[in-house]
């Protein structure tokens, strides 16, 4: 069948935290192997929708659904979600010394792989290769989760994390955010690598530059915790052609940038 | 000037008066034993016992400890072997401690050949009574000793000597385990290392009891670390849930050497320990490393010194807590920089986690400064599990419970990580596995 399945499915989506309200009314639709860009302001809620949809606590749910395959989310703990495949690559990843990279990844690894897993030295092979195309360091391996890690490296850590559970369904915060050119094509990479007709992306950015690299179908603009534009392949076109400058000039947002 | 004796009241702890004393003197040994018995148990009775208005027991109540109850062991009985234990193949000589008695196994020729002794007190009085009459209640242990070291010097019941002569590196070293197993007994062990100029060595210790025996420790080692020698101490301790233990551990650091020193707490249902470490010679360090765990109704109190009577020293400590259930732990640090010791590192962190409501830690970190020109900071943090890194941990897949685990193994890590002896590593892991799961 060619008609395109739902893969996400985001309803009038309301979320505080500590009684106050981000998230006022957040409608989007992710089809079964589509890339979606999402925009928007500083403060504006982007990382509070990434971090719902994969149950931070810190987040209270008052009103809306956020379906993925059929499945309601908010009813599962956030290792549930995860294991149904839906991934987040944090703005900010935390630091977590004393945990191992390849000892965390093995754990995360056989956590979502349920009856799949690998044997050791078969987890080690494919890590290894996994470093290897996303130009990591070996050394990178024996090091403590994040701790120490640059801005780049943290960054390519998630998309390490991101290879290797293979989810279905991604966000991406803010991964371009610092990267240089090299690095930011190393992102692509491995994004790249997962898509495919059972992969759907959200990628948030500030930035029309990654546009190049990962060509999204749908770009939604996000301002005050509401999906305030929502265009197809001409919005994106235009995104390139014009810049983000010109989201700014068009949604009013030179005002809020901090 | 005449000087007036002024005859201060005699304060025995419970049971161990002076009849008791002069039991243990029955025993018989060599002079220079009930010598210096016979002067500690002066001191012994002229100090006043600990009260809860003492700053040092203020949080650890010395009721806790019901001394009453125990009987002080005979002096342990040296015998010819003991069962093997997993671990004693890492390690050239072994000495298996039991309450009826304990055992010096040697696996190898290496000590032998190395010269390095390896001897009951009892044996090192009659060997090398000179050497005993130098370190035996000698330079580490302070001026102004308190109440149980001065018991531990007069009713010590298992006694060992370790010498390690100069230039001499010991590559495997040495395991002493402790498996104490009769109820309301009382062990009073001492232990004297001497690690001579230039040596280098590595002692662990594992003291074990079944959680079913109440019974005590009343332990004190005395550590020389002579010029430019290395030495090691691992200690690990793991006694029943029904034992206590009060501890004083005293390190004397001599120029150019370094003491790394290793204190693993899980054990005992009440515990009061002191270490301290003085580096004394110019270009001296000491790094101490701890590690302590309390759950359930567990009480455990530590107090570290970190000395510097000479400039030119450096150390550095970390110890780090968790607190679980009702579990209580108390950690009181103090750096002291002796007159004139100037250009001095010293560092003090102390982390503890509180991992419930219920569950207390407290944190005293101090400094006690007489020079200047120097570097020092000490700091602490308490806290629970951080959520962010729960969060990050469980978006992977980690299960709650997993992600929590990680992230405890995780915290003490640092720690563990520094332990020489990966065999002593798993045996920290699995302790710190089981107190999270019950
Ligand atoms: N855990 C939290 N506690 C308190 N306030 C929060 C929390 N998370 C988000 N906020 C607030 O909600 C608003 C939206 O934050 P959010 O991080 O979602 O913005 P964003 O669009 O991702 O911004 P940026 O582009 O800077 O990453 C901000 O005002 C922020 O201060
Ligand atoms: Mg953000």
């Amino acid at each position: 069948m060619s008609e395109t399945k739902t893969y996400l499915e985001i309803r009038n989506l309301h979320a505080s935290t500590e009684d106050t309200p981000i998230l006022k009314g957040v409608d989007l639709t992710i089809a079964q192997g589509e890339t979606h860009a999402l925009m928007g302001p500083n403060g504006s809620g982007k990382s509070t929708l990434a971090n719902v949809i994969m149950g931070h606590p810190a987040y209270e749910v008052t009103d809306g659904e956020i379906l993925f395959r059929g499945q309601n989310l908010l009813e599962l703990e956030p290792e549930e979600r995860a294991r149904l495949g839906v991934f987040l690559a944090f703005q900010y990843p935390v630091a977590i010394p004393g945990v191992s990279v390849a000892k965390f990844l093995k754990s995360a690894h056989d956590a979502t792989h349920g009856d799949n897993k690998l044997k050791p030295a078969e987890f080690l092979k494919e890590l290894r290769e996994n470093i290897k195309y996303l130009e990591v360091d070996d050394s990178f391996i024996n090091r403590y989760l994040n701790d120490g890690f640059s801005g780049g490296e943290k960054k390519r850590m998630e998309i390490l994390q991101m290879l290797t559970l293979k989810p279905r369904f991604a966000v991406m915060d803010e991964t371009d955010s610092g990267l240089d050119i090299d690095a930011l094509q190393v992102v692509a990479k491995g994004v790249n690598k997962l898509a495919g007709a059972d992969f759907g992306l959200l990628v948030i950015t500030h930035y029309e530059r990654i546009l190049r690299y990962i060509h999204p179908d749908h770009l939604h603009v996000l301002i005050d915790g509401k999906i305030v534009h929502s265009g197809g392949s001409d919005l994106v076109k235009k995104l390139e052609e014009k810049g983000y400058d010109w989201v700014r000039q068009e949604f009013g947002e030179e005002v809020l940038v901090g | 000037m005449t000087e007036v004796a002024m005859e201060k009241p005699v304060d025995t702890l419970p049971g161990f008066d002076e009849a008791h004393f002069a039991a243990v003197l029955a025993q018989g040994e060599s002079a220079v034993l009930t010598a210096k018995r016979e002067e500690a148990f002066k001191d012994y009775v002229n100090i006043a016992s600990p009260t809860r208005t003492d700053e040092e027991w203020r949080r650890t109540d010395p009721s806790l400890f019901p001394i009453a109850d125990m009987k002080r062991l005979p002096n342990l009985p040296q015998v010819e072997s003991l069962p093997e234990s997993p671990w004693d193949a890492e390690f050239d000589v072994v000495i298996a401690v039991q309450a009826d008695g304990f055992a010096i196994m040697h696996r190898n020729g290496t000590a032998a050949e190395l010269g390095i002794s390896v001897l009951s007190l009892a044996e090192a009085a009659e060997q090398k009574p000179e050497l005993v009459n130098e370190y035996l209640q000698g330079r580490a242990l302070p001026a102004n000793s308190g109440k149980y070291e001065a018991f531990n010097d007069a009713f010590w019941n298992f006694g060992l000597f370790i010498h390690i002569p100069e230039k001499v590196e010991w590559e495997k070293g040495m395991l002493i385990r402790y498996q104490m197993d009769v109820n309301d007994s009382m062990l009073i062990p001492r232990m004297v290392v001497v690690a001579g100029p230039q040596s280098r060595a590595v002692i662990a210790e594992h003291l074990e009891s079944p959680d079913t025996v109440r019974f005590m420790a009343v332990p004190q080692r005395e550590l020389y670390v002579a010029e430019g020698a290395n030495f090691k101490l691992v200690s690990l301790q793991e006694w029943g849930l029904n034992s206590y233990q009060i501890t004083n551990d005293w390190g004397l650091v001599e120029r150019d050497a370094n003491l790394n020193w290793f204190t693993l707490n899980f054990g005992t249902a009440r515990s009061k320990m002191k270490f301290g470490s003085d580096v004394a010679g110019p270009g001296s360090a000491a790094d101490m490393d701890g590690l302590f765990f309390a759950s359930g109704e567990q009480h455990m109190d530590q107090r570290t010194l970190q000395i510097h009577s000479s400039p030119d020293t450096y150390s550095r400590l970390l110890y780090k807590g968790a607190v679980k259930d009702t579990g209580r732990s108390v950690y009181q640090g103090l750096i002291i920089a002796r007159p004139g010791a100037i250009r001095v590192d010293a560092y003090q962190t102390n982390n503890n986690l509180v991992l419930n409501e219920g569950a207390r830690a407290d944190s005293i970190p101090g400094l006690l400064i007489d020079a200047d020109d120097l570097k020092c900071s000490h700091g602490s943090t308490l806290g629970n599990l951080d959520p962010e890194q729960l969060f990050y941990l469980r978006s992977r897949g980690m299960s709650e419970h997993d992600a929590r685990q990680a992230l405890i193994m995780g915290f003490f890590e640092e720690v563990v990580d520094r332990i020489p002896q990966k065999f002593i590593q798993d045996i920290v892991h699995k302790n710190i596995e089981e107190k999270m799961e019950k």
